[in-house]
């Protein structure tokens, strides 16, 4: 019985090498996206099924892995080295590849004007572009209004900065007993939080966050938290999305600080919680850099099949285009990285009688320019780094050790290691 | 405890204020052994509460999914999350795949590490030893990080998007020759002898004798097996290069889509992946447990 | 015994098909992978050598220290779990009507999705979640205990999960050992007069050595090697409290694309494996008949 399963998927695979075979005249083309289908499956289709159409001598392929298997996916893909054209990837994972060697510049494939300046910036890396800018995330902040009310505070005036978020959470926590701010605190997350306070982390190479200024931002953390004002829950970890939004769903949390396609879960997991919502815009960073920009672009593997890259800089232009980015984002709740798509009216107002998810793709889309993707580039074991930054400033946050104490520590383990390379 | 002690006093008035008969000796037999039902009820509570959990928020339409605490029924049961389910992902063709998956590596395994055991349980032979160790090795050795290089040997053979490819280096398991071979030295030597007067060849032996006594333990690897190939989810999601070749562990993924993600909905999901595999597991775990000695008589 | 020439071919031919898969998806990638851990190696160009380099680094690192001391911690997990799971094997190992629903029921974690998973026991250990209520219900305490995020609980939080999803699966295995030992054993002893608990000890615990050796040898592996109970719940934290090496390798090995470290970590965790396993047969291992 098994030997008979064994022959019929030989028998399979060999059909399956002559259709390979047959088709061999049309460059195939791959390209992959992360967790877009099932629900974007007649996007792509039509998208791919245009360009198939006019492009004869071209098979464009549009394949979708769920997100946590495509890394794996697409490394194993390269060391066989069969890989995809194109694949789908955020501006950190895009960063460490090329960081490795596994990604190649895209910089005289990529249409340049049709993006916006900021987008390009995310993907420059040592001077030269790795990868199509595609869509773009921003934060807003998403607020139980009727938490607000209760702790006494105008639910019309949401707090745009972190300082007032913290103020606000430590009220709302000593009115309503319920935690008031979820900020994320964890590895690879607290580079973004001091960018957004206009501090810096690296400065010529070497670790810089123990100025006061920085002791000063974490001990305003600390004292949110011995109010009790912060939720507790994956504070300090990677990621703590998951529970910060499981929280807010069941009126644990009294602000949400995340991007617009965010507000769908709370309007389909918590419709009672979603009527009591309200949304509003973050304040720049003084350096004016807008809050949780997360970028998606499309890299090009290093062992591709080079005659191929001519037809992947063509369609890689076609498929982030500002007609078909604009149309994703309107479909997805996302902001584009298109210039042209970005002045279309679907960022610029909402009807009167629009619900948080409207509000907050205008709210998130006022600046685009600056919406920037954060995290630790340039040196070499930027995890274990962050992982260490983020320890002392749990360290801090909990009272366990003095602030300037644990961050002295920690910038000289940074310098240490950052010596060495 | 305390309700425990309780019982015998409370159980022979009840019974006897039943009718005699056959019902009442069963169900004296059943209140006879409350306390027992009582730990048995306790432990399932706290093994079945987060299916439970997950079964309460599928079913559930409405009312919010988190709230706090977890509500214990469902709230307007109906069954529209898992109708989105299948409108969703074609759960039926991910449920073929898993299915073929899973098959072929329970009968695989079974085969392969069958075959390797009974010698190294019952033949005396030049580096036995050595080949045991070698075995017993891998199943030692972290394996988490082989999945890269496998990856490419696969990929040399042609079997990437295979079950061929996604079953074969799952075949020879350690954990399972190591158990094989623990039943095949517990048969009792008399019957080989018995069976080698007979003219029996040692493929006989091993056919006739061995495996049908090794009945339990064959059962037993075979769920351990269909357990582990069911829920694999990275080597398949590697292999496997078409999603429409995709196991449902990794099938249902799809459910939760960077923009359409609904709780309830993958809820339903989780369930539908699950269920399959404890009805096998109740329906088979009689013929699995069956000891040795009904299989000798 | 002489070993004829045919007897030996024959074995070799029982073994072959095992043999043959093993090498090429078990020696190949584990004798691969060690050179691997002595190399730079980005899947594409040629590793380059860098001799103990990686190692060296690991070692430099307190976080990868703690994560070898926890994964140790974390064998807590064998000797509780194979008790109970014995117990348990023992407990439904009868024909009670509806014990094929209890064994199902604790049959139920072992096949429950990791995500799943992952949601409820954060809901079990929540400062206002289930554990903390009942706690407080009883008047054991005034203030909830912070099971995910008290470092000196942690990591035994996490543990508690490992058990309780593992419990079902090495009840099965006992049972079906429990099954295999005859009934006329047991009526022999009865009719010595040996109470319940001589029972236990004198026939059910030795007859189930064969089963208790690979059970143990199972969890123990099991127990070094966990990491998706951490990767769920806690992702290494508070305080880097419940980072176990596995989840080392995997966070700054694989996710970082340092094959090179992630490599030389399993090595270490290979030789800790090793001997682990080589105590258990030490001290286990039945004298064969």
């Amino acid at each position: 019985m098994k030997t008979n399963r064994i022959a019929k998927t030989a028998l399979l695979l060999a059909g399956l090498a002559l259709c390979g075979q047959a088709q061999a005249a049309k460059q195939r083309l791959e390209f992959w996206t992360q967790s877009l289908a099932p629900k974007f499956a007649p996007y792509f289709k039509d998208v791919v099924s245009r360009y198939n159409a006019s492009n004869a001598h071209v098979e464009v392929v549009w394949v979708d892995y769920p997100w946590d298997v495509i890394r794996t996916k697409f490394t194993a893909a390269i060391a066989s080295g069969k890989p995809p054209a194109m694949a789908n990837m955020d501006v950190p994972w895009a960063y460490e590849y090329k960081q490795k060697g596994l990604i190649q510049s895209v910089d005289p494939l990529v249409d340049k004007s049709q993006y916006v300046g900021g987008a390009l910036k995310d993907v420059t890396f040592d001077g030269k572009l790795y990868a199509f800018p595609f869509y773009n995330g921003a934060n807003v902040i998403a607020y139980n209004t009727e938490l607000f009310k209760k702790a006494g505070l105008d639910p019309k005036k949401a707090p745009g900065s972190l300082t007032e978020q913290l103020n606000y959470a430590k009220i709302i926590k000593a009115k309503t007993g319920v935690a008031g701010f979820a900020p994320t605190l964890g590895p690879t997350k607290l580079e973004g939080l001091m960018a957004q306070e206009g501090l810096e982390v690296l400065k010529d190479g070497r670790a810089v966050f123990n100025s006061p200024a920085h002791v000063a931002l974490v001990n305003k953390l600390a004292d949110a938290y011995k109010a009790g004002a912060l939720l507790k829950d994956n504070l300090f970890a990677q990621d703590n999305f998951q529970v910060s939004m499981a929280a807010y769903n069941s009126g644990r949390l009294a602000m949400l600080v995340s991007v617009p396609a965010a507000m769908t879960r709370v309007r389909d997991d918590a419709p009672g919680i979603y009527k009591v919502t309200d949304v509003a815009g973050l304040q720049l960073s003084p350096t004016g850099i807008a809050s949780g920009g997360w970028q998606f672009t499309f890299v090009v593997p290093r062992n591709v099949d080079a005659k191929l890259l001519p037809e992947i800089g063509k369609f890689g232009n076609y498929l982030t285009n500002a007609e078909n980015q604009l149309a994703f984002s309107r479909f997805a709740g996302t902001l584009p990285t298109s210039k042209r798509a970005a002045q279309d009216a679907h960022f610029q107002t909402y009807p009167t009688n629009a619900g948080a998810v409207e509000k907050a793709v205008v709210a998130a889309a006022k600046n685009l320019e600056q919406t920037r993707t954060i995290y630790l580039g340039g040196v070499k074991d930027a995890e274990l780094l962050s992982t260490r930054l983020s320890a002392a400033v749990e360290q801090a946050v909990t009272g366990r050790k003095d602030t300037k104490q644990a961050l002295d520590e920690a910038v000289a383990f940074w310098n240490k290691k950052l010596g060495k390379s | 405890m305390s309700q425990a002690q309780t019982m015998p006093a409370i159980a022979p008035s009840s019974a006897s204020a039943l009718q005699r008969g056959l019902r009442s000796a069963r169900l004296r037999r059943i209140v006879r052994r409350l306390p027992h039902y009582l730990l048995l009820s306790v432990l399932a509570i706290i093994t079945v509460y987060p299916f439970w959990w997950t079964l309460v928020t599928a079913l559930s339409t409405t009312g919010d999914v988190y709230s706090f605490p977890p509500p214990l029924w469902p709230q307007d049961p109906s069954l529209v999350n898992f109708i989105e389910v299948f409108d969703t992902i074609d759960l039926l063709a991910f449920y073929k795949n898993s299915l073929l998956i899973s098959g072929a590596t329970v009968v695989g395994t079974l085969v392969i590490c069958s075959l390797a055991a009974y010698p190294l349980a019952r033949m005396q032979f030049p580096g036995r030893k050595l080949v045991f160790g070698a075995i017993i090795a891998t199943m030692i050795l972290p394996a988490e990080i082989n999945f890269l290089v496998n990856f490419i040997t696969v990929s040399k053979l042609q079997l990437t998007d295979s079950v061929t490819g996604v079953v074969l280096p799952n075949l020879a398991g350690a954990v399972g020759i190591f158990l094989m071979k623990q039943a095949f030295e517990a048969v009792p030597q008399d019957l080989i002898d018995a069976a080698r007067v007979d003219g029996a060849n040692e493929w006989e032996i091993f056919w006739k004798i061995m495996l049908p006594l090794a009945k339990p333990a064959l059962g037993a690897l075979a769920i351990l097996t269909l357990v582990t190939a069911w829920n694999q989810y990275i080597w398949p999601s590697v292999v496997m290069t078409s999603p429409e070749n995709f196991p449902l562990s990794v099938g249902v993924q799809y459910l939760s889509g960077s923009f359409s993600f609904k709780t309830r909905v993958v809820a339903a999901g989780a369930v539908l992946t699950v269920i399959p595999i404890l009805i096998v597991f109740l329906f088979t775990q009689r013929y699995f447990l069956r000891g040795f000695d009904g299989a000798v008589k | 015994m002489a070993h004829s020439r045919k007897a030996t071919l024959t074995a070799y031919l029982f073994l072959t098909p095992a043999m043959v898969l093993l090498l090429a998806f078990a020696f190949w990638p584990v004798g691969f992978g060690s050179y691997i851990a002595f190399t730079q190696y980005n899947l594409i160009d040629a590793p380059v050598w860098v001799g103990l380099e990686n190692f060296r680094e690991l070692f430099d690192d307190e976080l990868f220290i703690g994560s070898l001391k926890n994964s140790a911690l974390y064998l807590i997990v064998v000797p509780v779990i194979q008790v109970l799971a014995i117990l348990l094997a023992v407990l439904v190992n009868n024909n009670l009507p509806g014990i094929k629903f209890f064994r199902a029921a604790y049959y139920l974690p072992v096949v429950t999705t990791v995500s799943v998973i992952g949601i409820i026991w954060n809901f079990m250990y929540n400062d206002d979640g289930a554990l903390n209520a009942i706690l407080r219900w009883l008047h054991l305490i005034n203030e909830p205990i912070g099971f995910l995020t008290d470092d000196r609980i942690a990591l035994f939080a996490v543990m508690f999960v490992t058990i309780w999803r593992g419990l079902g699966w090495y009840m099965v295995l006992y049972l079906a050992g429990l099954q295999a030992i005859s009934a006329d054993v047991y009526e022999a002893a009865t009719l010595d007069g040996a109470n319940a608990w001589q029972k236990f000890w004198r026939i059910t615990v030795p007859l189930l050595l064969p089963t208790i050796l690979l059970c143990s040898i199972m969890s123990m592996l099991a127990a070094v090697k966990a990491f998706e109970e951490v990767q769920i719940m806690t992702q290494g934290g508070p305080f880097q409290s419940t980072y176990t090496a596995l989840y080392y390798a995997y966070e700054f090995g694989i996710k970082s694309l340092n094959f090179g470290r992630a490599l030389a970590a399993s090595l270490v965790m290979s030789v800790v494996c090793m001997l682990l396993a080589w105590l258990n047969f030490r001290y286990l291992q039945p004298k064969n008949p």
